[in-house]
């Protein structure tokens, strides 16, 4: 079924384009432009791999690989994994693509680089006319859902995972083990092991997308470390949040290891995705807010199958807040 | 890597059945002949204490069981190939079911892993050193 792929990576030639034609690639439509994110949004943007059928465009698609991205792909086991992963890699080349309002980008073209702590982010050429973005992404992906979000100024973490994923140890020694004692707690006091599962899924996306905001690898935050729980916080003030309850709960990581400053800037949104995912995403408070209580995070969701079609989203059954300050647009 | 007085040799590029036939005689004198990559150096004086180990690849039972668990844990199908090169990347393991597998292993060979090792795992063949390390460490 990938055969495609190994032909091609005997075949293509890497050629650089920068900013000029609008259409790379004569089968492909452009890829329609989005305006960056404001500094107080995050856009979220995802792909259902079963959606994408055609054998044509993911050939297509495979075009749009580096010859490295390309290489790791061919060594993948699993055909839906592959999918997946392949999707995860076009959908992060032409999500960034789509910002570049001024000059048309080919997705094709981005470099991608990692930082000393293995965080990746986008190798900008060093063009004397162009000043690149202050544009943050992450990417998550499951065999079932591909993800990227995006933030400007601000890094920005995010996991996606699957809601009836099952562990193969058991939940409370693997929250023993990993978690921290006041989320082993809150664990164990779920008597329901179906609800008890739930709760462990959603609070792993949580950690796991706040570890990748941070950016530092998991020893720099190791998970017994930190505790993330919903606080709530009274409906006052003029904002305006999206969860049914009247009271609003906002989601707060504490950390034992750093003082309490530095773990009160970051924002986190806990969402059910497509009905079928968890999607976790934390951002850090720029400075003005930090400060301030109960600011939502204003959050964008498209679903996407790039250059084929793009849904906004949010505010629409696909994505349900479940806890955290969130503001649909 | 160790270094030596008057030069600096890459241990780990010297093969297996260099510590089997060669520790009993490092730990016990102060020099020794050194054949690197098919060149001989002269004597070299140990300047640090006699006892001297080198790094060296997990025996293969350990490497085969930590291909079970990887293959248990992932649910492959019984054909695919795991061998020590892979990369549990490669396999379709994502973050949670890296931190499975290490706890997994944690339980079968009855080490402790920290995050800051488990972080430095790729392969198969990684894990398999950091466990006969961990393991020997314990016993010491």
């Amino acid at each position: 079924m990938f055969s495609f792929v190994s032909k091609r990576l005997s075949l293509m030639m890497m050629t650089k384009v920068c900013c000029f034609q609008r259409n790379f690639s004569s089968a492909l439509p452009p890829l329609v432009p989005v305006k960056l994110p404001s500094k107080m949004e995050t856009h979220f943007w995802y792909v259902l791999p079963d959606e994408v059928k055609s054998e044509s465009l993911l050939s297509q698609y495979s075009e749009l690989l580096s010859p490295r991205e390309k290489k790791n792909l061919y060594h993948m086991q699993g055909d839906q994994f592959k999918k997946s992963a392949l999707l995860a890699r076009v959908l992060v080349r032409t999500t960034i693509a789509r910002y570049q309002t001024n000059c048309q980008v080919n997705p094709r073209s981005l470099k991608f680089k990692k930082t000393i702590y293995g965080k990746p982010e986008v190798d900008w050429e060093n063009g004397d006319k162009w000043c690149p973005p202050p544009l943050h992404f992450n990417i998550s992906h499951t065999s079932s859902l591909v993800a990227c979000g995006v933030t400007v100024n601000v890094p920005i973490g995010i996991d996606v995972e699957e809601k009836q994923r099952r562990l193969k140890n058991k939940i409370l020694a693997f929250a023993k083990r990993y978690f921290s004692p006041d989320e082993v707690k809150l664990l164990t006091a779920i008597s329901d092991p179906e609800i008890q599962r739930q709760e462990f899924i959603k609070l792993w996306t949580l950690k796991e997308a706040y570890v990748k905001a941070v950016g530092r690898g998991f020893s720099a935050a190791p998970f017994n470390t930190f505790t993330i729980r919903a606080r709530v916080v009274k409906m006052g003030g003029f904002h305006h949040f999206d969860t049914q309850h009247s009271e609003a709960s906002e989601i707060v990581v504490e950390s034992s290891d750093d003082p309490e400053n530095l773990t009160r800037n970051w924002q986190f949104a806990l969402l059910d995705l497509a009905g079928s995912h968890y999607a976790a995403i934390c951002i850090e408070k720029e400075n003005s807010a930090g400060g301030e209580a109960g600011v939502p995070m204003r959050l964008t969701v498209w679903k996407t199958i790039p250059f084929v079609e793009d849904e906004r989203v949010s505010g629409t059954g696909a994505v349900v807040p479940i806890s955290g300050l969130i503001k649909q647009l | 890597m160790a270094s030596v007085t008057g030069t600096s040799a890459c241990m780990t590029s010297l093969s297996c059945s260099f510590k089997q036939t060669q520790v009993g005689r490092i730990s016990s004198v102060n020099s020794v002949s050194l054949s690197i990559n098919g060149k001989s150096f002269p004597s070299l004086r140990m300047r640090s204490a006699p006892r001297f180990r080198v790094s060296c690849a997990a025996k293969p039972e350990t490497v085969d069981k930590v291909c079970q668990i990887v293959k248990k844990q992932l649910a492959l199908p019984a054909d695919t190939t795991v061998t020590g090169e892979s990369k549990f990347a490669a396999l379709g393991a994502d973050s949670l079911d890296t931190v499975e597998i290490v706890m997994g292993l944690e339980e079968e060979f009855g080490i402790s892993v920290e995050e800051e090792s488990a972080q430095t795992i790729s392969t198969v063949q990684d894990a398999a050193d950091l466990i006969e390390k961990l393991i020997e460490t314990k016993s010491a």
